[in-house]
């Protein structure tokens, strides 16, 4: 009867109810968005970490990367590769040749790092052969007389391989794809005109441009405006073995993107074999070893176990080698949880108010309850269960829409095209999925049942101080 | 038998700027069944001996013993427990349940007590049928008269079978005939249930129903009639 009396009086007052209800939903939703539109960025930058970039495990030799020495390397004679296969829990190893370059056209030229892979090996643990550009090349598939490099995205703006451009082909294919004919009337004003990079296109396209307008089209007019030289070529200049400067033509075997500006201006990718003979290093030696695992929470035990056998080497984690993301996702789930404490805390208040104006209206009546015999325990249950109830179906509610937006716009994404740029540069993707997980909702259902608690406290211990005699005497 | 017992109870209400004697020295016993009335004028202390019978305020000094418990040896949680036990109100204002049926507000005090769901709907049916209500059981307060409320409130307050029911001025807010047909019920009631009835009240018809008028003023018993 309590419990019945309890959320029957949550709807003595609709309005009220329904306000209180509101804003807990409102906030409930807010924080529940919010937290998977975080989670989304940090899942894709953990995997773009993971798969695109340091992989789980790195080895190199001691000091190599103080100053990334070429001296500094390992041979199979060190009995690495095989020691390190043999760990459970290891899935695929790679190895790597490093130096230290410059990359140049005619026009331009840009300090770089080149590495020399094995592209069948390296598919085992990188998933860059997926981030290829159409249009740009592949993955060292097709020969040439030249040798291949495989550059990325910004590195290639930067030697102005890549260009933004608006003519008539740009044009036509816009409207094909059902761009309305007023953005591609003003447009039409740069059409001839090219960019030497992105901030430039961008920054005109958007004086042009209304934010809807943008908003919606953005993304589809800086991919059609893009334009890339096929066999484009340019000169990779550094120091062999032996000190002597080398430099080498090489044809852009394709472009990556991987959405991470600083790695696509910085690393540029040969064949092993080709590294080699240019620097004059063994082809079996290597500066770097690439270990991926089966388990991601084994990877500071066999961290651990690797630097066992290889004292003598530089062993790093994931979380060592990129120390801001472990921070990221180590702490996250406090920092969700913090966040949702800040929204419930402040929404508590707004229930706290509530409930003591409901306390303060029924003067009398509970005057009366205790009168008739309902002890301190019964009444403070019911009130405490009235602001459960108004927390819960508030925050019910609230997870509802929250689950229902996130279920939307985890399959398309949500596109932030306008900030692509400053966001890549950070190593973010500009395309968010959301996501959240089934324990972030049970720890949301239990911090508003807190809430409702704690929001009754108050108000109860009001309730219980009235003294019946005097309260049914109340107007 | 007794179901009540007052023993030179006192009530004083010791204020900053006010010293008032509500209660003097106030020696009464109730049996069971009676059906007793308290008059007097306003300020004559009925209201406050009404609460310090029914345990809502405690006596400046004095004994009150409901069925043979002495009322001081309570503690506060005790108190509720035994009100809701042994003594059934009804107030002035009706003071039902707004949330709640009609059915539901006389079903409350035995769900407090934990009455068997079986028990408590046969109970609340008789009772209601009992004032002439078995019809609206369903009704909110809201549509019901002030006639109507204040029977449902009586048949609150008779749910539990308590030892005795303390009845504040009922008919004060109701119409001649609403308030005659609640007295009829509720003499019915006194008599088919054997529950004693105490009134505090200023209201003549409920004064010429009484079997006993107890008459206060200045908070003393000036005069105690047992009516045949």
């Amino acid at each position: 009867m309590i419990l019945k009396t309890a959320w029957k009086n949550v709807w003595r007052n609709r309005v009220r109810s329904l306000v209180v209800i509101a804003s807990v939903t409102v906030g409930i939703f807010a924080g529940v968005f919010a937290v998977a539109f975080m989670n989304g960025m940090i899942a894709q930058r953990f995997d773009a970490a993971i798969d695109e970039e340091i992989s789980h495990i790195q080895i190199t030799g001691k000091d190599y990367l103080l100053n990334n020495d070429p001296e500094i390397y390992m041979t199979p004679e060190d009995g690495i590769i095989p020691a390190i296969k043999s760990i459970p829990g290891v899935e695929y190893v790679v190895t790597r040749t490093i130096v230290t370059g410059m990359a140049s056209t005619a026009s331009k030229s840009a300090g770089v790092q080149i590495i020399g892979i094995n592209p069948d090996r390296e598919k085992e643990i990188f998933k860059l052969y997926k981030t290829i550009i159409p249009g740009t090349g592949d993955y060292f598939e097709t020969e040439s007389k030249y040798d291949l490099a495989l550059i990325g995205q910004d590195l290639a703006k930067e030697l102005n391989i890549i260009r933004f451009a608006i003519d008539s082909t740009v044009l036509s294919k816009l409207r094909n794809k059902e761009v309305p004919d007023e953005i591609t009337t003003k447009l039409e004003a740069f059409s001839g005109k090219r960019f030497s990079n992105g901030k430039k296109f961008i920054s005109t396209v958007t004086s042009v441009l209304t934010s809807h307008e943008l908003r919606q089209y953005g993304q589809l007019i800086r991919e059609e405006a893009w334009s890339y030289r096929e066999n484009s070529r340019m000169i990779l200049t550094f120091l062999d073995r032996e000190n002597n400067q080398v430099s080498s033509v090489f044809r852009i075997a394709g472009i990556y993107d991987i959405k991470n500006a600083i790695f696509e201006q910085s690393q540029v990718f040969l064949r092993n074999e080709v590294l080699s003979r240019l620097t004059g290093i063994d082809e079996s030696s290597f500066h770097k070893v690439i270990i991926r695992i089966n388990d991601l929470g084994e990877s500071e035990n066999i961290t651990n176990e690797i630097r066992k056998k290889f004292p003598g080497l530089d062993v790093k984690n994931w979380k060592e080698l990129q120390p801001d993301l472990a921070m990221m996702t180590d702490y996250v789930h406090q920092i969700y949880g913090f966040f949702m404490v800040i929204i419930l805390a402040a929404l508590a208040f707004g229930i706290i108010n509530t409930m003591l104006m409901a306390v303060l209206e029924r003067t009398k009546e509970l005057g009366m309850l205790t009168a008739i015999g309902m002890n301190k325990k019964k009444v403070f249950s019911m009130i405490m269960l009235e602001s459960v109830f108004l927390s819960i179906t508030g925050g019910i509610t609230g997870m509802i829409a929250g689950w229902g937006t996130i279920l939307l716009t985890a399959k398309k994404g949500i596109n932030f095209a306008q900030y692509a740029e400053g966001m890549e540069a950070i190593g973010y993707s500009a395309h968010i999925f959301p996501e959240i997980s089934a324990s972030f909702f049970i720890m949301v259902v239990i911090l508003i049942f807190l809430t409702g608690i704690a929001s009754s406290v108050y108000p109860a211990l009001k309730a219980l101080k009235l003294d019946p005699a005097e309260a049914i005497r109340t107007e | 038998m007794k179901v009540l017992e007052l023993n030179n109870v006192n009530k004083i209400y010791d204020g900053s700027e006010v010293h008032v004697h509500a209660v003097n020295d106030v020696s009464l016993d109730f049996l069971e069944a009676e059906f007793a009335a308290i008059v007097g004028p306003s300020g004559s202390g009925k209201t406050t001996l009404l609460n310090l019978i029914g345990g809502l305020d405690m006596p400046t000094s004095g004994k009150i013993f409901i069925d043979g418990t002495d009322l001081s040896l309570l503690k506060s949680s005790q108190l509720i427990d035994f009100r809701m036990r042994n003594i059934g109100f009804v107030f002035q204002a009706y003071n039902l349940i707004p949330v709640l049926t009609a059915r539901e507000n006389v079903e409350f005090i035995m769900s407090l007590q934990k009455w068997s769901k079986k028990d408590r709907e046969e109970r609340t049916f008789e009772l209601l049928k009992a004032v002439g209500l078995a019809d609206r059981a369903d009704s909110r307060p809201a549509k019901l008269s002030g006639g109507q409320q204040q029977r449902i409130a009586v048949a609150r307050a008779l749910a539990s079978r308590p030892k005795f029911v303390l009845a504040d001025e009922p008919t004060a807010n109701l119409d001649s005939k609403s308030a005659t047909t609640l007295l009829e019920i509720m003499e019915e009631l006194n008599h088919e249930e054997k529950i004693t009835f105490i009134f505090s009240t200023h209201d003549p018809r409920v004064v010429k129903m009484a079997h006993r008028v107890i008459t206060l003023e200045d908070g003393s018993v000036v005069s105690d009639d047992i009516r045949e």
